[in-house]
């Protein structure tokens, strides 16, 4: 069972149904439709199918667990009525949602006001095209995927500003630039947390950077990149202490402030699969992967598909650290964010390239262990 | 980006009620402001007139959602001076126990409330949680959580229920413990001394030239406060220290709040320990019948009375959660009250808002707003 990958079961899925189908058809829509070439193409679609329900899926769970997280630091239960545990409290928001009218203000643009959220989630999606969940659960070996994954994910701001703009509304339009300088100014320090990674993996293809952490997780010797990144990462995400851009208290909803039913639905699952991704970058670059350290009993990573377990664990428990930060820090103010983004962020990551370059020219360190790939 | 106006309110999360502050900002950065009350204006002066005096207590609850008891004491001790009646000692006690609980409850809500405005979530929820503890004992000798009318003319309406002392002591021992807990996640955090340090700053004069009292004026340095300046009900007989504090910014405030806080608990234990041991009666005798005696259902005759009583005023100023309020009652000798008279702190409060707002950032409006603790009930009245 170890060898199965994302695409073995999407293959399997399309040659079960397509064969089934074509047993019970006469003999030549039979033949076309078993035809090789018909049951690779389904199978692409269906491993896309594959990708976008487990991100959904798994963006709602998370939801879940935010509030059940927030709701135990808050010294109540969280979502307790619908489904076990509120487990399905998320469904039941999502279609009432879903069922809302969308009021569009009279004076805004339409062609922004709804291409904005939609491009949004959209862009969203496409991240967890790129990133690999175990060996094999991934879209392919892309050699740039981190860097793929990286400039994906910072569209988000031209899309929150083209939607805060054409929502005719002082307040979503304050959101907007505060979202746009935010996410500006937190992308050079997470761009150079990355580029630490990098260095010392040696190469910008998640599953490699994944490998190479095998004598270590990189989360040790590059402790500042992890610390600048993670900060980028609560930054980008608009998490509390860095929300301003939807801080509530004095810009009512920040950029969404008009939106409403569906199209807030997209903001806010745009918005959690986003922290999703952050949370899966933080363990992929930083904690692993899908790997476990090699002192670990074999009987827990030998079971079938344990490296998405552990990986499923990993992410949702830094998704943990980040709610844990969100129940106990108030939030900054914009001017301050900026300061702390453009100087004291830039420097650390600076020097954590700095480190880096350092870790690889000593090749060893005395802890940790060696760089594999160097060929100590 | 130009010059801007921005309505926040009436319908904005850093109003906390119903009032709108017109803002013109310049980016981020407040030029002026201008905030506008009277949204919630009910014409309770002018209501009063037409009730009895027992009845105006209704009105007094709706006054102020927060602090509906002290609310209360403030006008029975005008009403009680305009028709020259002496309450019993034990229900001048009780009243202490009410304001001082009042304000420990409406502290908590503002705790609550502000943390929330500067993006603080969980200590929100904790503020509501032990606010309701207060509430519970509100709910256990006055029947009700928010609208009590507990107090009446000549006393109070009914004496505590067994336990009651017990019940209040185990409050206290567990809100002590919280004040700390409450200092940690607020002052201990760096973020909140950069979000409220220097921040809304409203120096001793400026308080004192824009009429403005209690939290807001103690953070300035100033040490006044009525229940010790000018000690009404039996404060002179309780031992407790007005809660000052230097900076007049929001964490200045916060301080003072705090502090206050924990004196209420000190006077609550004083009040609690001196109900338990001086039972007594909580009604005054020579309480008029038409006005409605404890216990006994007025007869439909006593309303209809044109009983004649000595005329007279009632002024009455009392240290409110919120700062100062005054009551100003007139009898002209029939049943209702000729004219009724309130001066809210808040009113004066929020008006110098142009003076402790503008130069910040619009990021500032609501911890700042929030440290001022609007109430706008009691400010439209």
């Amino acid at each position: 069972m170890s060898n199965v990958t994302l695409y073995s079961v999407s293959y399997l899925l399309s040659d079960t149904v397509l064969r089934a189908i074509g047993s019970v058809l006469p003999r030549p829509l039979s033949a076309w439709i078993t035809n090789a070439d018909l049951i690779t193409g389904i199978a692409v679609l269906v491993f896309g199918a594959l990708l976008l329900a487990a991100s959904m899926l798994n963006t709602i769970v998370l939801i879940w667990w935010e509030r059940k997280l927030l709701g135990r630091f808050m010294d109540r239960r969280g979502a307790m009525h619908v489904g076990y545990a509120g487990l399905l409290q998320n469904f039941a928001d999502g279609f009432k949602l879903f069922r809302k009218t969308t009021v569009q203000p009279r004076d805004a643009d339409s062609l922004g006001f709804y291409t904005g959220p939609t491009a949004y989630m959209v862009t969203s999606m496409i991240l967890f095209g790129i990133l690999p969940i175990s060996s094999g659960w991934n879209s392919g070996v892309l050699p740039l995927s981190l860097l793929l994954a990286l400039a994906v994910f910072s569209f988000a701001p031209l899309f929150i500003f083209v939607s805060a703009w054409s929502s005719n509304n002082k307040y979503s339009l304050m959101g907007g630039m505060r979202s746009a300088a935010q996410m500006i100014a937190y992308e050079v320090p997470l761009l150079l947390a990355v580029v630490a990674v990098v260095i010392v993996a040696g190469s910008f293809d998640l599953t490699t950077i994944v490998y190479e952490q095998q004598n270590y997780w990189f989360w040790g010797p590059l402790v500042v990149a992890l610390v600048v990144f993670f900060a980028g990462m609560l930054a980008e995400m608009e998490r509390i202490p860095f929300d301003l851009p939807e801080a509530e208290a004095e810009l009512v909803e920040g950029w969404n402030t008009e939106y409403g039913g569906m199209l807030f639905a997209f903001f806010m699952l745009a918005d959690y699969l986003r922290a999703l991704v952050g949370s899966i970058l933080v363990v992929l670059l930083f904690l692993g992967g899908w790997t476990l350290p090699t002192w670990v009993p074999a009987a827990l990573t030998s079971f079938p598909l344990a490296g998405i377990v552990w990986f499923m664990v990993k992410t949702y428990i830094v998704f943990g650290v980040f709610v844990w930060i969100r129940a106990s820090l108030p939030r900054v103010r914009t001017d301050q964010l900026l300061r702390v983004g453009w100087n004291r962020m830039i420097p650390l990551s600076l020097l954590s390239v700095f480190l880096a370059a350092l870790l690889v020219t000593v090749k060893c360190l005395p802890v940790f262990g060696c760089v594999p790939s160097l060929g100590v | 980006m130009s010059e801007m106006w921005i309505n926040m309110g009436p319908q904005h999360p850093m109003t906390h009620g119903l009032w709108n502050l017109r803002v013109r900002i310049d980016g981020e950065t407040v030029l002026d402001v201008d905030p506008e009350m009277g949204y919630l204006h009910r014409g309770i002066e002018k209501i009063s007139e037409d009730r009895h005096y027992n009845e105006v207590i209704t009105l007094m609850d709706r006054t102020c959602y927060v602090a509906g008891l002290a609310w209360e004491h403030l006008y029975i001790i005008a009403a009680e001076k305009a028709l020259r009646i002496q309450p019993p000692e034990r229900a001048d006690y009780l009243r202490m126990m009410c304001e001082e609980f009042q304000r420990i409850g409406s502290h908590l809500m503002w705790y609550a409330a502000f943390v929330q405005d500067i993006g603080l979530m969980s200590p929100f929820l904790y503020g509501m949680r032990d606010r309701d503890l207060v509430l519970d004992l509100f709910q256990s000798y006055t029947g009700a959580r928010m609208t009590y009318e507990y107090m009446r003319v000549g006393g109070v309406r009914n004496d505590l229920p067994p336990g009651f002392t017990d019940q209040a002591r185990k409050v206290l021992d567990w809100l002590v413990p919280r004040f700390k807990e409450y200092d940690q996640l607020c002052l201990g955090s760096d973020i909140f001394h950069k979000r409220c340090d220097h921040l809304g700053v409203l120096s001793a004069s400026d308080c004192i030239r824009h009429g403005v009292t209690g939290p807001m004026l103690r953070s300035a340095g100033v040490k006044r406060d009525l229940r010790k300046n000018r000690p009404y009900s039996l404060y002179k007989e309780v031992d407790f220290d007005v809660a000052v504090a230097d900076g007049a910014d929001v964490t200045a405030r916060y301080l003072v709040r705090m502090e206050e806080m924990r004196q209420s608990v000190r006077i609550l234990r004083q009040v609690v320990d001196w109900l338990d041991a001086h039972p007594g009666p909580v009604m005054a005798e020579t309480v008029p019948r038409w006005m409605g005696a404890p216990y006994a259902p007025v007869g439909r005759e006593g309303y209809l009375l044109k009983r004649q009583y000595p005329k007279g005023v009632g002024f009455s100023s009392i240290e409110e959660p919120h700062g100062e309020a005054q009551a100003y009652v007139v009898n002209e000798g029939g049943e209702h009250p000729y004219r009724v008279k309130f001066r809210s702190p808040v009113f004066a409060n929020l008006s110098a808002a142009r003076t402790y707002l503008v130069g910040y950032h619009v990021a500032d409006i609501p911890p700042i707003m929030g440290s001022v603790d609007v109430c706008v009930g009691e400010c439209d009245r």
